[in-house]
């Protein structure tokens, strides 16, 4: 094949796959490092840039008398560790036994397209979850029951406006109002000893964990660019959540938090 | 003094964790059997951190026992990581979930919104104290969580970044 052409669909091949880990909440590092790792096995190297919502990337061959480059948009996926492993898995076997670029994409569309969890077992895990949650911070038994069902609401409402593809601020306003009115129920009705966690927990499940330690992990691996994104894009967030409680907090009138 | 009831106390500190780890976990979709193994390390390290804050001999802050529990959990997730040929943030990242300062975090928010409402200066100075010392405990915590996980990772270099690797037995037997 002509060097040029194959150059050329080596590149849409690796801007796809450095695009979609991105996505999937990978660390920077490591996408940089199993992009660099498929383009060796095709005899290439790669060179990238990576932003928040785009990825630049340089393919260039071992003499650098050719070179191919691609801004790739970073799709909109939703965290999936699965999809990092097992990509991840995939760049590796590429590296120790060389495939054919066409053996590569279907592999890798396969990966990309395995069906998520069923939305309704992690709407309950999440529920449980965030009602032990309440426990930790020494919720009584009402308070457990109370976030019980402040979570299931709220991430109900949270699932099926992303399923609706409304803005990412909005939905978690929303959600943390829903969840928080919810939670407020055990201190107007005065429920229980311990109201007050009820509703100081009752949103937490909102928190964007995995973004925040990616952001951080970003920093210490020295993509402070990347990491500082993705920090500011957690804090804009955790802001909706607290915005979405001082809703509550306005309406009821309660104003120990 | 060790005693039964706090011994009972950060055992089940650790059960609600493991629960709460993977609830929060299966947001982002992890394999299924890292899920077992975040919830165990979630376990762990939630119970640790427990101990470290309130066994009255330490009593320590929570950013440092954030730090160490998260410690703990990177030491045990090398061996997990080889042993399931799996990156080992899938299951640590994960498992460090539950002790995400989140409650600081909006603390922190919803003192800023008081700050801006107050009138009198009396208030205003409470909030901006409440501001300061919720914000500055969550970036400590995030920052100490990800430090302790991360440290291991960097020990254990060459394991634990090529752990996906499928052949890697046989390339050094070459």
């Amino acid at each position: 094949m002509d060097i040029h052409a194959e150059l050329k669909r080596v590149t849409m091949f690796l801007a796809d796959y450095a695009a979609t880990l991105m996505a999937v909440g990978v660390q920077t590092s490591r996408v940089v490092r199993n992009t660099g790792r498929m383009a060796e096995s095709f005899g290439f190297q790669s060179h990238m840039l990576i932003f928040q919502r785009n990825v630049i990337i340089t393919v260039n061959d071992d003499e650098k008398e050719h070179t191919y480059t691609r801004v790739q948009k970073i799709p909109q996926l939703g965290l999936n560790f699965a999809t990092n492993m097992n990509l991840s898995k995939l760049s590796w076997e590429v590296y120790d036994n060389h495939m054919s670029l066409d053996e590569l994409e279907t592999r890798f569309s396969e990966i990309r397209d395995r069906p998520r969890e069923s939305p309704w077992t992690v709407l309950l895990l999440v529920s449980f979850a965030n009602a032990c949650f309440c426990r930790l911070f020494t919720g009584d038994i009402v308070a457990m029951a109370t976030v019980w069902l402040a979570t299931f609401v709220g991430f109900f409402i949270r699932q099926q406006l992303m399923k609706r593809h409304w803005n990412h601020l909005a939905v978690f306003t929303v959600s943390s109002f829903a969840a928080s009115m919810i939670g407020s129920t055990g201190y107007l009705f005065g429920w229980g000893t311990t109201p007050d966690m009820a509703l100081g927990t009752s949103m937490l499940y909102l928190v964007p964990g995995v973004p925040l330690i990616n952001g951080v992990m970003d920093i210490i691996d020295g993509h402070v660019l990347a990491g500082f994104s993705r920090l500011v894009n957690a804090c804009m967030l955790i802001i909706c959540i607290a915005l979405g409680l001082s809703f509550t907090l306005l309406i009821t009138g309660i104003s120990v938090m | 003094m060790l005693t039964s009831d706090f011994i009972l106390a950060t055992l089940a500190d650790g059960l609600f964790a493991a629960i709460a780890g993977t609830g929060f976990a299966i947001i982002s979709n992890p394999p299924r059997k890292a899920l077992l193994i975040s919830a165990f390390l979630a376990c762990v390290g939630h119970g640790v951190r427990f101990f470290l804050t309130h066994y009255e001999l330490i009593q320590m802050n929570l950013a440092s026992a954030s730090t160490l529990a998260a410690l703990t959990i990177g030491f045990l997730a090398i061996p997990f990581a080889i042993y399931i040929k799996c990156p080992a943030e899938v299951f640590a990242f994960p498992s460090l979930l539950p002790m995400v300062p989140g409650l600081f975090a909006y603390k922190t928010v919803i003192a800023l919104i008081k700050m801006v409402q107050s009138s009198a200066e009396a208030d205003t100075a409470q909030y901006v104290v409440q501001f300061f010392h919720n914000g500055i405990t969550t970036v400590l915590v995030m920052f100490g969580l990800v430090v302790g996980a991360v440290i291991p990772i960097f020990i254990f270099h060459r394991q634990s970044f090529s752990v996906t690797r499928p052949v890697i037995m046989k390339k050094r037997g070459n």
